[in-house]
């Protein structure tokens, strides 16, 4: 890779042209002839520059053959390539704005802004990996209004939901569709891509802007252009960043009591009985005594901690490294741009032994051929390597129960050290998490290819025709492996020990997913008098295929030989296959009035395999309005205040057919199925099937989201003031949901057409610019979303949908009128003004019967806020974002009560208390209360007593905090190497050095010590959010530096 | 521009007729539909989900009724030890047995009108539905019924009375034995062949079957409710063990569910080490109360001196349980264990659904309680205590070790000073029951924990001290134990928590573990 480079490098100096530099005096203009004062020169390429005085006038130093930039707020920049002149004057255009800006569209239509009737926001290459996330989604977090993305989970790659205005379909899939060059890719690919690739995002916020992409698109879309190079310029670019991940965040424990447990009855005297072994920490306050732990090994020696708080817990997650080495290469001429690009990301994780890495190339670029013909081409291959422990959730989660008095880093050398040994191992009940993550291993591969060719044919002036053919492909393999461990007979029968023997196993497996899309459209261009018209028809076709193979086998012979063939008993052994097409016909039609006033329709039929014939056919139509208020206003034109205003509108109706999921695409979700292996089926040659339980309704439909938005793009004072401001409103019907059912139908699962949900809101954008001089540049904004996300209904059948629930039935809901989603659970008794009820006899509250809403789990509100400053070669941005408005349910409390870790067993110092806020009832007045101030609970202890209990543990308000938080997202400063200094080089144009940093600080609301409220516990692609539990790493921050430099 | 459109249209059309081929591609290449499910191929799965489920029934019934208290190494019993259920606990329970109902209702509707081709599927089918409604009855009390099992059609389920359901199985369990002996004389009927995992495809042992499942509802609840028909088919009662075994064997997913869960699994790592022997009923093997040697060392792993603890009682003197548990009395406990004796007899054994000694002892309290006009009860009882010496000293493959009508004998002989043996000393119709119960209580050890468990709560034997300060020998109530009841045991479960969530309106509000009662409880 290295030894590329370099000869690349090398090959590029005999390119260089030098020359002689020389002094340029100029002035700069406008049409009128004014002069334009404070307009800034650079000379391309380099920080190299000057800006013009108050007269117009500068001067500089530039060769032969350097490009210069002229530009200067309220005019279009112009550059030019210098030649032999000296002296001259330039014409600055006025600028057209950003308004006639073109961007790229749904289904790769170039379209300006002015003529845009929906909200879309664009977000530039730089913009986007300010932070150097080696992930495309952690770079794009809080920079678009209305578009959400969470880290669902933390690790070395970690999954990102990334959802637009809000959840519309209540089970099914809501997050937005990801468009690589005008391919449809899957969600994984956006994770695999590399930022430095990324040319532009544009996001597509609302249904009505994507709907020529097809059913998917009711999500809003995530357009993601590459670089392709550019005419005139070849430039080599190497960098290479260096990111250090540190856990940031910890769960707040008590810090009082140690370990061992007095639940084990009483002795003759009447006092609780105490045991050492007992791995909760309800034992003795810290008071600095050393005390045995664990039970004595078979050499007689016992393992003993000192009873004092010892943060070793947090001291075992590491610090994780990344490193991140990029090369680019473009060229262009008059006829072909080409653009070259790998990546090498090597990243260690937080848990101990993690790695991954992932190589990255793309080869990207354009080629006229004839004057009527064009072919533009993208393709990509990365391939990522994982070497993980499986069991990062389950070491947290045992660590979280180690009381705090041990120091679980002494414990890392369990090979060689007797007590870090599973056999010597104080704790019978959890693993020495260092022996957990050497004992069990994933090792995954995964190669992807993308690439889109596209060819475009124009026979005549505004009449094109254009062929697509993309293809998205994944191929993945998989190793988990689990080593053997036997104890020894002493380890595993002494007395209270539970250890058991560990079997060896191997699973393996391997697929594959491709994702083929073709496009074959026209395009007619037409300008009539004041009327213009553009009319786009084609089709689209689309195949979705994958394929995965899955193998193991249990209790390995030969130690250490992890093949399927190593095991005793029959290797288990599955498969499965999904094919999915699906077509569309589309229209589209364009009508511009005088360059101000547009208005914009749709139409799409689709067709999909995976839906019963009488089913599969729907269309959807889409109409908007924009009107450049600005231009079509004479007032407004010249108003020395408003640089712009669009006023836009629309309304569009988008059929999604929500079945399955991103693996299976949905085949097959019509018939319900037996299955042959349930209980052990077969025996030799006899055959059982069970029925699965799965539900199907007699005709599913696609479900069908109708909604408008309405919104105005207005700039103040030649641009320095710009905003975006929209309202959308959206109502999905006919829910395609998969829902559970009681089993007493027989069935767990039910998948029907049923419900409706909402979702309005309001996106802002502004930003502003006080100061643009040459040397400074100061830009402050932000971005604020209102989302008003809620079930309107359901169905009579079913008066609530579980989304995500644990196994007490608490969890995430869709619950009719109520925001989507909120999270149900259960609650101490109440008397009507709220207080809790308690039993007089023993000071106790109970549990409700049965599960009630207790917050609502989507984020009401978020804002952003961000700010650059450049000073001459200094740049400085920052991002904060900030969410409100929500709850989230930290599953991890109750289990952190039971093991006594738990920050709120120890408020009241293990002693009885009185319950807060509590009441009991009259007896001479049923129902009537009287306040509580005297009776205490009956143990105020655990192990036995109220914190390890029920009723404290499986009421799920206990752990029901605000989700709340600000972050600090992003924070970057770079600085360019000064352009003198380069020069003695000779061969290198430009070189920056940046520091950042991601999520570096994070202020949640004081009620929640538990954990990121990013987080979903139930994963990436279920909509079941406002849970967290143990699943994850502890949320980390990143900072790194960068070195980046342009030959 | 118009052209653009006619060759955009025309290709449309064109497109159109391959258009239904392109799509249509949704035909499952990975799994069976419903529409080639078979009586013959349902059937035979269903058999040995039932049998799996019954193993979870017995650790239920086997941890409330004495067999088994918490080991050393473990901790955290929480509601097994306190009694204060909750929603969430057994709830496994509720939808196992709704899931393997499923696959008996599927028979039901693929042979409902299919008879009497296939009458003999219909009617095994009815007969485990009944089996397995009873399980929920008898846990659950009011349960969906009527409004239960039909998918779609019933999203959420009204609940029915106990009694009801019972009346309404003894009716089902009829109309099976109707069904076969229509079969019996019909033509063209398909057998039930290698598809039958309990009785291979013998008619007659169904009809048992049925008729001593309907027994056992007559004498759970002919105080509390009345039956349409209280004679019985002429096939009479089970007099051999019925075991499910499609073939079980050491092999990945394919071992005896029991043996499974608590002994080896086919990889010989160590099943559930939490949980060992109650010293309650260890007293009827060990001297304490009675002395059975022979059926003492056919279950138990170094008998006398096995490891024995109280329900409730926690700390470090609570001993660990061997790898293969204190159920398993073979010494090999690492190369090759099972082929042995007792409950735990090797990964291959039957799984019991009926036991003969069971059967007996019903038979016998029949004629107690005048159910049944002829037999006599001493013979009953004496040969409920033989089957059950019998299927204790079976090996897997069913050949007898040791003599188990001698050992038998000799067990009735050593202890005929006491009215639970020498049938009799039992001199009044209570103390009759109490030596049936008492002894079914014995032959059901470890085997169906759940029905010794509803035998408890019907007649309150076997007889357990309520003052306080009785020993574990005396009663079998956890230590911990926070019941209000005088004999400070639990009443019943709760419903699953899936009910409060899912089927809200209809599930039955303010069931208390202590003072909810299945319907036939004394209470």
């Amino acid at each position: 890779m290295r030894k590329i480079l370099s000869m690349l490098v090398l090959s590029m100096l005999y390119f260089t042209v030098f020359a002689q530099p020389q002094t340029i005096t100029g002035k700069v203009v406008d049409k009128n002839g004014q002069p334009v004062e404070n307009a800034s020169v650079i000379v391309k390429s380099t920080r190299k520059g000057t800006s013009a005085d108050p007269q117009g006038k500068f001067t500089l130093t530039a060769k032969k053959g350097d490009v210069l930039v002229i530009s200067a707020i309220g005019f279009k920049n112009l550059e030019f390539t210098l030649k032999e002149q000296t002296s001259f004057s330039v014409v600055l255009e006025n600028a057209e704005s950003l308004m006639d800006e073109v961007i790229v569209t749904a289904g790769g239509i170039k379209s300006k802004r002015r003529e845009i009737g929906t909200a879309n926001t664009s977000i530039k290459a730089e913009v986007l990996t300010t932070g150097k996330a080696v992930n495309v989604a952690g770079g794009l977090q809080g920079k678009v209004a209305g578009l959400q993305i969470n880290a669902t989970g933390g690790g070395v790659n970690p999954n990102y939901r990334l959802i637009l205005r809000g959840q519309r379909s209540l089970t099914g899939n809501n997050q937005a569709l990801i468009v690589l060059d005008n391919v449809i890719v899957p969600n994984a690919v956006l994770g695999n891509l590399n930022p430095e690739d990324v040319e532009e995002i544009v996001v597509l916020n609302g249904s009505g802007a994507a709907a020529l992409y097809g059913s998917q698109a009711s999500n809003g879309a995530i357009v993601v252009t590459t670089k392709k190079g550019r005419r005139g310029l070849t430039q080599v670019r190497v960098s290479n960043t260096t990111t250090i991940e540190q856990v940031a965040f910890f769960p707040k424990i008590q810090k009082k009591f140690g370990a061992g447990g007095s639940g084990y009855g009483t002795d003759e005297n009447g006092q609780p009985v105490f045991s050492y072994l007992e791995n909760q920490s309800y034992g003795p306050a810290f008071d600095g005594v050393k005390r045995p732990l664990g039970a004595p090994l078979e050499d007689g020696s016992q393992d003993s901690a000192v009873y004092a708080y010892n943060d070793g817990h947090n001291k075992f997650w590491k610090k994780g490294i990344t490193n991140q080495s990029d090369f680019s290469l473009t060229n262009g001429d008059e006829n072909s741009t080409f653009y070259l690009s790998g990546q090498y990301a090597n990243v260690t994780g937080t848990t101990p032994g993690d790695k991954y890495n992932r190589a990255s190339f793309r080869l990207n670029g354009t080629r006229k051929i004839g004057n009527m013909v064009s072919v533009t081409y993208s393709s990509a291959y990365t391939q990522n390597r994982y070497d993980i422990t499986t069991q990062t959730g389950s070491m947290y989660a045992n660590m979280l129960n180690m009381p705090s008095n041990v120091d679980i880093t002494k414990y890392k050398n369990w090979r060689t050290d007797k007590f870090a040994n599973p056999n010597g191992f104080y704790n019978p009940w959890y693993q020495n998490p260092y022996f957990t993550a050497d004992n069990y291993r994933s090792l995954q591969r995964n190669d992807y290819l993308t690439g889109n060719i596209e060819v475009r044919f124009t026979p005549i002036k505004g009449l094109g025709f254009v062929a697509r053919q993309g293809i998205a492909t994944r191929n993945y393999s998989n190793k988990n492996t689990v080593g053997a461990f036997d104890y020894t007979d002493y380890a595993e029968h002494t007395d209270a020990s539970s250890k058991t023997d560990i079997p060896a196993s191997v699973s393996d497996g391997s697929s594959y997913t491709t994702n083929l899309l073709s496009d074959l459209f026209a395009q007619y261009n037409l300008k009539k008098g004041d009327y213009s018209f553009n009319l786009i028809a084609g089709g689209q076709w689309r195949q979705d295929q994958a394929k995965y193979v899955g193998v193991s086998a249990n209790g390995l012979v030969v130690p250490g030989l992890f093949n399927v063939s190593n095991g005793v008993g029959t290797p288990g052994a599955a498969e499965s296959n999904f094919k999915a097409r699906q077509m569309g016909f589309y229209g589209d039609l364009r009508i511009g009035y005088k360059n101000y006033l547009f208005l914009h329709g749709t139409g799409r039929n689709d067709w999909v395999s995976i839906l019963a014939p009488e089913n599969r056919s729907f269309f959807y139509p889409s109409v908007d309005l924009s009107f450049v208020a600005s231009d079509a206003f004479e007032a407004i034109k010249h108003s020395k205040t408003i640089s712009y205003l669009k006023i836009r509108g629309g309304w569009s109706k988008v059929g999604q057919v929500n079945l399955g999921n991103s693996g299976d695409f949905g085949a097959y979700y019509l018939s319900p199925t037996i299955s042959p292996n349930a209980y052990g089926f077969p025996y030799g040659s006899l055959a059982g099937y069970t029925v699965d339980n799965v539900l199907i309704s007699k005709s599913l439909r696609p479900e069908i989201t109708k909604g408008y938005e309405v919104g105005f793009d207005l700039n103040l004072l030649k641009d320095r003031i710009v905003t975006n401001i929209t309202w959308y409103s959206t109502k999905t019907d006919n829910q395609t949901v998969n829902t559970s059912v009681t089993p007493t139908t027989g069935y767990t699962v039910l998948r029907t057409n049923t419900g409706q949900t909402q979702s309005r809101g309001l996106e802002v954008t502004a930003h502003f610019t006080p100061v643009r001089t040459r040397n400074w540049n100061v830009t402050v904004g932000g971005n604020y979303t209102y989302l008003d996300n809620k079930v309107n209904n359901i169905s009579a059948d079913l008066p609530k949908l579980p989304l995500a629930t644990y196994g007490s039935g608490a969890g995430s809901y869709a619950v009719p009128l109520q925001p989507f989603p909120v999270i149900m659970g259960y609650d101490y008794k109440r008397d009507p003004a709220g207080h809790v009820i308690i039993d007089p006899s023993n000071g106790l509250p109970s549990k409700t019967d049965t599960i009630s809403v207790l917050g609502n789990a989507v984020a009401k509100n978020r804002v952003s806020f961000d700010g650059s400053v450049s000073y001459k070669n200094f740049h400085f941005s920052i991002l904060f974002e900030y969410r409100g408005g929500y709850k989230i349910f930290n599953s991890m409390g109750s289990e952190m009560d039971w093991s006594g870790t738990g920050y709120r067993t120890a408020v009241y110092n293990r002693e009885r208390f009185v319950f807060p806020n509590s009441v009991y009832e009259d007896p001479n007045k049923p129902g009537t209360y009287i306040t509580n101030t005297n009776i205490t609970v009956k143990n105020g202890n655990g192990n036995a007593g109220f914190w390890s209990d029920n009723i404290n543990r499986d009421v799920t308000s206990n752990y029901v905090t605000s989700g709340d938080f600000w972050k600090l997202r992003e924070v970057s400063i770079s600085y360019d190497l000064p352009a003198s200094l380069l020069s003695k080089t000779k061969f290198i144009k430009a070189a920056t050095i940046s520091l950042q940093g991601r999520n570096l600080f994070v202020w949640l609301a004081k009620d929640n010590y538990y954990t990121d409220p990013e987080y979903s516990d139930a994963g990436n692609d279920n909509n079941g959010i406002g849970l967290t539990g143990l699943g994850q790493t502890p949320p980390s921050r990143f900072y790194g530096a960068t070195l980046s430099v342009t030959f | 521009m118009k052209k653009l459109t006619n060759i955009l249209f025309i290709g449309l059309l064109v497109y159109g007729t391959s258009c239904k081929k392109y799509l249509d591609i949704n035909t499952n290449p990975n799994s069976a539909t419903v529409e080639s499910a078979a009586p013959e191929l349902i059937l035979p799965q269903a058999l040995v989900g039932t049998a799996s489920n019954l193993n979870g029934f017995n650790s239920y019934g086997s941890q409330l009724v004495g067999y088994m208290a918490n080991a050393g190494g473990y901790g955290g019993f929480g509601t097994s030890v306190t009694y204060k259920f909750g929603s969430s606990d057994f709830q496994g329970r509720w939808s196992t047995t709704y899931d393997n109902l499923e696959d008996y209702q599927t028979i039901l509707n693929l042979t409902n009108d299919k008879l009497p081709q296939y009458a003999y599927f219909n009617a095994a089918a009815r007969i485990m539905k009944a089996y397995s409604f009873q399980l929920l009855v008898d846990a659950y009390n009011d349960v969906p019924y009527i409004e239960a099992l039909q998918g779609s059609d019933k999203l959420t389920t009204k609940y029915d009375k106990g009694a009801a359901v019972y009346t309404s199985l003894a009716n089902q369990l009829d109309s099976a034995i109707a069904t076969i002996n229509e079969a019996e004389t019909a033509t063209g009927v398909t057998p039930l062949g290698p598809a039958d995992v309990i009785f291979g495809g013998d008619a007659e042992s169904w009809i048992k079957l049925a008729n001593t499942l309907k027994l056992r509802l007559i004498i759970h609840a002919k105080d509390k409710t009345s039956f349409a028909n209280t004679t019985f088919d002429k096939a009479g009662f089970l007099t051999e063990d019925a075991l499910i075994n499609p073939g079980f064997k050491r092999d990945n997913g394919r071992q005896n569910p029991q043996w499974e869960a608590w002994a080896f699994t086919y990889t010989l790592s160590a099943g559930n080490k939490a949980w060992m022997p109650n010293k309650f009923v260890f007293g009827f093997y060990d001297g304490n109360k009675l002395s059975d040697p022979g059926r003492g060392k056919a279950i138990y792993y170094q008998f006398p001196t096995t490891g024995v603890n109280q329900l409730g009682h926690e700390g470090n003197d609570v001993v660990s349980s061997p790898t293969g548990s204190f159920w398993y009395p073979g010494s090999d406990r690492s190369s090759a264990p099972g082929n042995t004796t007792g409950v735990l007899k090797g990964p291959d054994a039957g799984y019991p659904a009926f036991l003969a000694s069971e059967s007996y002892f019903l038979q016998a309290e029949a004629v107690v309680k005048g159910i049944l006009t002829s037999g006599d009860a001493k013979t009953l009882f004496n040969e409920g205590i033989k089957a059950s010496f019998k299927y204790l000293y079976a090996l897997p493959g069913g050949t007898l070790q040791g003599d188990p009508d001698a050992d038998a004998e000799n067990y009735i002989s050593e202890n005929d000073g006491s009215k639970l043996v020498n049938f009799d000393l039992a001199s009044t119709p209570a103390e009759k029951t109490e030596a049936i119960i008492t002894q079914k209580y014995i032959a059901l050890n470890f085997i169906h924990g759940h029905e010794a468990w509803n035998e408890y709560r019907r007649t309150h034997y076997p007889t357990i001290k309520t003052t306080p300060g009785a020993n574990a020998y005396e009663t079998f109530a956890s230590t911990q134990s926070e019941s209000t009841r005088p004999d400070r045991l639990p009443t019943r479960i709760l419903y699953p928590s899936v009910e409060g969530s899912l089927n809200t309106a209809n599930v039955p509000k303010d069931i208390s573990p202590f003072t909810s009662f299945i319907f036939w409880a004394l209470q």
